[in-house]
């Protein structure tokens, strides 16, 4: 789990630069200016490659925090 | 290239205050990954520079062309695909697939290429042009099944094929490789369906890593090495020359030997567009001598110079080789089959790229001669490239006749009848200009490179001269050997740039050349912008002497001095009609 949580914080991070390692757990598309639909794509992108799964489109309604997105992984059953 | 480690790249920025280079990215889908990618690859080429990618709107690849942004630009990079051509050739709208619109389709595609065609050439005019023609395969449109090929799918590539082949004439578009994309990227890994459909992005990460990869080389072509030296025994012909004899050695298909003869036809290739091919060998002298000329060699013994042949070490000969071409290490390719000679050249020329011959393994021998294209190909063949060979020697001999290496007589001087044409005509295309400035280190004022995009906009601006200076005495021809570039200022002629080929030193050409800018530009003083690198030595050397110390950043010379200071000139001089 805490493992897993690094490696979404890593994906973040790239995504999100501006934003520093503490405020990741907490940014969602309310909180993060830069969170639109271009950063969505970039993140389910970075995703994608860090994890070595496919995002179904209608799971992309779920990418709009850092909560979720961490759930939703955990749902897949990532191994840490 | 991961999308993360491109992000990460992109998130460390330059120091404040760095150069911008501004890149436009001209496509029809969304540039999401493909913009990430390239400016991370560029970021890589310039890690000084602060990388800007510039894009149009979506699902207008066409029209961002035609609107390309008034800012200046350091390149265009240009990615079409089919539903670029015509959106029934995409995915993402439904305008039919039947037979009845193939007629339509093609037409449309005809009239769509000659509109890009025009856009191109018109960026061309301004910036550097990177294209990237369509590399998704095209949907399932034609009715044959999709192991046979039907007219209307050749017809759409044979009408892609001329415009490609007509485009990479026109002097500053460079195309990517069609060939070389489908091994580094095969053609059922590149579409991400999903992603298209959601996004408009419709390539795979991995797919659009490669074809930005492909872009910025094409935007920042790396340099060609200039020269290659290779061994003889197993590695230009097949056997031992000691053992088997002149006759025995074997570079055909009766011996198994071809891979040695399709090693040569490289390097005869590569001797044509002007690299240097020298040979190193442990071997007896004599016999070498008369091995190479064999009159069934595929590279001409002629090609081959010079040619080292003796027992000692193969960097030895190395050294005599760097010597006589005068470049230095890191612009030449050492081949041998021998693991221990290729370490041993390592040790004493750490910049020099060792490369092993793969005698036995064909696979690897022949993706060996891949390579040696790539370190050694180059984009144009200019005049110069033609006579570089034949210049060396002339120059061997040039020293030779005064016996003297470094500081040739007046004596000497005086009878190499030696002419120098001094031309003035600005032209922003010469692609000799612009190689001299961009690859010469030894004579060079500052060691500033510039990009096409940069040296077009340089000299467009209207204060700015630039004079190409070439050279010939009784020996032969040496093409165009020295550039210099500047600025016409008040107080004082400012020179940018000057660079001068290292097979034109010892004659005095630097001299003559502040001579005439001094007199034909009638000027009082000349500043230099000049810095000092690793590798400019020779011209450290040369400003020393005329300043009686070591030249500083921004130092101006005086008429007065350089003249009290200037050695007899002997060059009889011949200004062109523009000049």
């Amino acid at each position: 789990m805490a493992d897993l949580q690094s490696r979404l914080i890593d994906c973040f991070s790239g995504v999100f630069p501006m934003l520093a390692a503490d405020e990741i757990p907490r940014a969602s598309t309310t909180t993060v200016e830069a969170w639109d639909s271009i950063a969505t794509a970039t993140l389910m992108a970075v995703m994608e490659e860090q994890f070595g799964i496919q995002v179904a489109p209608e799971d992309l309604d779920r990418f709009v925090s850092f909560r979720e997105i961490l759930a939703y992984l955990q749902s897949r059953e990532i191994a840490d | 290239m991961k999308l993360v480690e491109a992000l990460k790249i992109l998130r460390d920025n330059p120091p404040t205050g760095s150069e911008n280079h501004n890149v436009f990215l001209a496509c029809g889908f969304t540039p999401l990954h493909l913009q990430t990618f390239l400016g991370a690859y560029l970021r890589r080429l310039f890690p000084d520079r602060r990388i800007s990618i510039h894009t149009g709107l979506f699902s207008d690849c066409l029209g961002n062309l035609e609107r390309l942004p008034k800012s200046p630009l350091d390149a265009v990079a240009v990615v079409l695909e089919w539903d670029d051509l015509d959106p029934r050739l995409g995915l993402r709208q439904l305008g039919g697939w039947g037979p009845g619109i193939h007629s339509d389709i093609l037409t449309n595609v005809e009239n769509r290429l000659d509109r890009f065609f025009k856009a191109i050439v018109d960026a061309a005019d301004e910036y550097p042009v990177a294209l990237c023609s369509p590399t998704l395969p095209l949907p399932p449109i034609s009715f044959q099944p999709r192991w046979q090929d039907g007219a209307f799918e050749l017809e759409l590539h044979d009408s892609l094929g001329r415009f490609s082949a007509t485009i990479a004439r026109i002097r500053g578009v460079r195309v990517a490789s069609r060939q070389r994309l489908e091994e580094e990227s095969p053609a059922s890994e590149r579409r991400d369906i999903k992603s298209e459909l959601t996004t408009g992005f419709p390539y795979r990460l991995a797919h659009a890593s490669t074809v930005a990869g492909f872009l910025a080389r094409l935007i920042c072509p790396p340099a060609p090495k200039k020269g290659l030296i290779t061994d003889l025994d197993d590695t230009l012909w097949h056997g031992i020359l000691g053992e088997v004899g002149i006759r025995g050695i074997t570079w055909d298909l009766d011996h198994h030997s071809l891979i040695h003869g399709l090693y040569q036809q490289v390097l005869g290739s590569l001797a044509e567009t002007g690299v240097l091919i020298a040979a190193a060998s442990k071997n007896n002298r004599e016999t070498v001598d008369q091995a190479i000329q064999r009159e069934d060699l595929v590279i001409p013994g002629r090609y081959l110079f010079p040619v080292e042949a003796h027992w000692g070490p193969k960097s030895d000969s190395v050294g005599r080789i760097l010597r006589t071409w005068n470049i230095a290490a890191d612009s030449v390719v050492f081949v041998d089959d021998s693991p221990l000679e290729l370490a041993e050249v390592k040790a004493a020329y750490p910049d020099i790229e060792c490369l092993r011959f793969p005698t036995h393994d064909y696979r690897e021998a022949y993706a060996f001669l891949g390579e040696l294209r790539d370190l050694l190909g180059k984009e144009t063949i200019v005049a110069e490239d033609s006579i570089r060979r034949e210049s060396l020697r002339r120059s061997a001999l040039f020293h030779e006749g005064d016996s003297a290496s470094l500081t040739p007589s007046m004596g000497f001087l005086k009878d190499v009848e030696a002419e120098l044409s001094l031309d003035f005509a600005k032209d922003p295309e010469d692609p000799r200009a612009f190689e001299l400035i961009n690859k010469t280190n030894q004579f060079n004022l500052n060691g500033r490179r510039y990009s096409q995009g940069r040296w077009r906009d340089y000299l467009r601006q209207l204060d700015t001269f630039l004079l190409r200076v070439a050279y010939r005495d009784k020996f032969g021809p040496l093409g165009t050997i020295a550039v210099l570039a500047g600025r016409r200022q008040p107080e004082a002629l400012q020179i940018d740039f000057w660079v001068m080929s290292c097979r034109a030193f010892s004659r005095r050409i630097e001299h003559r050349c502040l001579e005439q800018l001094f007199e034909q530009l009638e000027v009082e003083r000349i500043a230099f912008d000049y810095q000092p690198t690793q590798r400019n030595g020779p011209l450290q050397d040369f400003f020393s002497s005329l300043l009686d110390g070591v030249p500083q950043p921004g130092f101006q010379l005086t008429r007065d001095r350089f003249k009290a200071r200037c050695p007899a000139l002997f060059h009889r001089l011949v200004s062109l009609p523009n000049g």
